[in-house]
């Protein structure tokens, strides 16, 4: 599924001096950053950092102020307007996880997947369900292929959104937050099947609030603030000797939780 | 030449129709919703048949049966009563609903928390769950007055002097037939405007209050 | 009375019910047409250009400001002042048709604002271009949402229909006015009219009261 091509030293994700202003603030502040195959990097800070900002400003929901994002080799310079083409072409590599599913309720969970595999890729419909089949099995929702969104649990709403971008086959997946808005038990099934992805050498880019899941699953952890990183590292470390007074207030803080 | 002339000549008696019709039927309307949430399954039954009815029928066909039907016989209805009549009992139906669904949407909790205290039933309608359906119920209301404003083009067909009733005459006797039309559908739609831009702008500043 | 008015009835129903199968006619044509019509207007007035959005607004507006009985009385009465003539039953469709489209453009264009902004953007994510996510996302989902009031206007629009009896068209309110005027019995006639009026709206309501229920609860 990864790119074999790409020799590891090279990043299979770049962004280069990228920023986003909403009016006179600025959300995401000259941000920089080079992210392996196979990688996977977690981020975490407070809310309002621009963590959710620099994730969308990634696969372009956001557009831009500034920089340059490189996805797979081709680089996309984002100062201002991109082109319709381009911006379908990086959104085929990037797949993106929501922290409210955003499945699509009218549909049932297989065509949810099935549906942009056909539209996007130009599958036919036995090939994208077939492909959607397997990745149920994946995630342990083949029972629910033909039910709709609503009759599901968040839990599950979410594996199926999982699986919907996976079947697009991205070089890269983005979460924003995939467990904030379920119970801790239904956070573990989603966790324990993006855990599993990250085994099979998935480049991931997670923010989130879970701290096991950053320190046991994540390569390297990065501390946004005011929308800039301001530390960065081996998850551990950082987690148990952070350098920066903010990193040590933030980590205290979602402790006391 | 003067058609616009002509045809302004009937917004006071469209305006008196629609602000008369409305305020009989924001009064019965009153009347029927209290039949509808009665103890008693007889005038709960009965008051829910006359407002379905009401609302079933077309208003044309109910102004008829008033102006030909009943006010042409015994009794004898000048067309602006039968008007009145007509228009008013359908508004008091349909404001008896944007009623029921403004006292639906009250906390059942300020019912219960009223009987806690000891309230009686009048003074836990008019001085608890009355004044906050009231603010659900207003956008509604605004929104009814704008259709009654349109439906009162109907009395024209029976001789209520308003503006469709002068713009008709009009055509007929002048020579060119479009202009009188358009210049009417233009005076509604600039009586109807503030209206329904205070509708919306009620329905917004209201709903956000009301947040919690 | 009571039985030479059951003899009446039964004299009367066969031109009313002549009647009321104009109304559905007249109804069912300009529901279907007006619905077409009226979800390109939506479409349009949901559009990204202002060039595109702000006259469709104001046509819809228009349509919606100015009374079902003027639409009527302007298409039949007023377009032959401009060389446009047409007989009662096209008038009424025409006009009826236009009132529809306005009203349902409204409609369907508050069940397209009612679809969750966080379902374009998962479109927008998976790469669907605008016009597959208006297509599958939107649409359906819009169309489900409005389809409740969308059936309430349809209700409305039958009503309406009896204005057309000033047209001069044979229809249920237009057959009991002459049936009226010939024998005098008004209100024996246009309380008849109305009970088949009746069995049609209201039927109709409690469906769409139900049909409402079940949607809501199938989303929610
Ligand atoms: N669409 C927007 N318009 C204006 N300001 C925005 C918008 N989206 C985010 N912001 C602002 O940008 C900052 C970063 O937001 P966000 O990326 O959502 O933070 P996080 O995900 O870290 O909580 C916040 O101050 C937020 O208010
Ligand atoms: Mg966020």
């Amino acid at each position: 599924m990864t790119e074999p091509l790409t020799s590891p030293a090279r990043p299979i994700l770049s962004i280069e001096g990228l920023s986003k202003q909403f009016g006179d603030h600025t959300a995401v502040d000259d941000v920089s950053l080079d992210v392996r195959p196979g990688e996977v990097v977690a981020i975490i800070g407070p809310s309002g950092s621009g963590k959710s900002t620099l994730l969308r400003c990634i696969n372009l929901l956001e557009s831009p102020t500034t920089g340059r994002i490189t996805v797979g080799g081709i680089p996309t310079e984002v100062d201002g307007k991109v082109s319709q083409r381009e911006l379908v072409a990086l959104r085929r590599k990037v797949g993106m996880v929501f922290q409210s599913f955003n499945l699509f309720p009218h549909l049932t969970v297989l065509r949810n997947i099935s549906l942009p595999q056909e539209r996007v890729l130009g599958r036919s419909r036995a090939e994208a369900d077939a492909r959607s089949m397997a990745l149920l099995e994946q995630v342990g929702l083949a029972s629910k292929a033909s039910s709709h969104p609503p009759r599901c649990s968040g839990g599950q709403q979410q594996r199926v959104a999982i699986a919907r971008a996976l079947a697009l086959d991205p070089s890269v997946m983005l979460f924003d937050e995939p467990t904030s808005a379920l119970d801790p038990e239904l956070g573990l099934e989603v966790l324990s099947v993006m855990r599993q992805l990250a085994d099979e050498g998935m480049t991931m880019i997670v923010v989130t609030h879970e701290i096991h899941f950053a320190s046991d699953v994540a390569d390297r952890l990065i501390v946004m603030a005011d929308g800039r990183i301001i530390e960065q590292g081996d998850p551990k470390t950082v987690i148990d000797d952070p350098q920066v007074e903010r990193t040590r207030t933030f980590l205290s803080a979602i402790r006391d939780r | 030449m003067d058609h616009l002339g002509v045809v302004l000549g009937g917004v006071p008696t469209t305006l008196l129709v629609t602000a008369t019709c409305f305020g009989v039927g924001a009064v019965l309307g009153l009347v029927l919703v209290t039949g509808r949430r009665s103890g008693s399954v007889v005038v709960r039954g009965l008051s829910r048949t006359i407002i379905d009815l009401l609302r079933g029928i077309p208003p044309i066909v109910f102004l008829f049966i008033v102006f030909f039907g009943i006010g042409s016989g015994a009794i004898r209805l000048s067309p602006f009563v039968a008007a009145v009549i007509g228009l008013g009992l359908i508004s008091a139906a349909h404001l008896a609903e944007i009623y029921r669904g403004s006292l639906l949407a009250v906390h059942r909790g300020q019912f219960e928390a009223a009987q806690a205290l000891g309230l009686g039933r009048v003074t836990t309608y008019t001085r608890v769950v009355g004044p906050q359906a009231v603010r659900v119920a207003i956008p509604g209301m605004v929104t009814w007055a704008i259709s009654l404003l349109k439906d009162s083009a109907l009395v024209s067909t029976i001789g209520v002097a308003e503006i469709m009733s002068v713009t008709n005459q009009d055509a007929r006797s002048s020579g060119s037939s479009l202009t009188p039309f358009v210049i009417a559908a233009a005076i509604y739609i600039a009586l109807g405007s503030p209206l329904a831009y205070l509708s919306r702008y009620l329905e917004r500043k209201l709903s956000l209050k009301g947040a919690r | 009375m009571s039985t030479s008015l059951i003899n009446d009835w039964g004299e009367w129903l066969p031109r009313l019910w002549d009647g009321l199968l104009v109304s559905l006619q007249v109804t069912g044509l300009s529901l279907v047409l007006g619905f077409v019509i009226g979800l390109g207007f939506a479409l349009l007035s949901s559009a990204g250009s202002g060039l595109v959005r702000w006259p469709a607004i104001l046509l819809v507006e228009i349509g919606r400001g100015m009374p079902a009985l003027v639409m009527l009385q302007l298409v039949y009465f007023g377009l032959p002042g401009v060389g446009i003539t047409f007989d009662a039953f096209p008038a009424t469709v025409v006009a009826l048709t236009l009132t529809t489209a306005a009203y349902t453009s409204e409609i369907i264009r508050a069940g397209l604002r009612a679809v969750p902004a966080g379902e374009l953007e998962a479109a927008d994510a998976l790469g669907l271009s605008h016009v597959d996510a208006m297509r599958f996302v939107v649409i359906p989902q819009g169309l489900r949402i409005a389809l409740p009031t969308l059936m309430g206007f349809a209700i409305l629009i039958f009503q309406v229909s009896a204005l057309a009896y000033s047209l001069g068209l044979p229809e249920l309110l237009g057959q009991a006015y002459s049936i009226g005027a010939a024998t005098f019995r008004y209100l024996d006639v246009l309380v008849l009219a109305g009970l088949l009026y009746l069995a049609i709206t209201i039927p109709a309501s409690w469906l769409v009261d139900r049909l409402e229920r079940r949607l809501s609860k199938h989303l929610g």
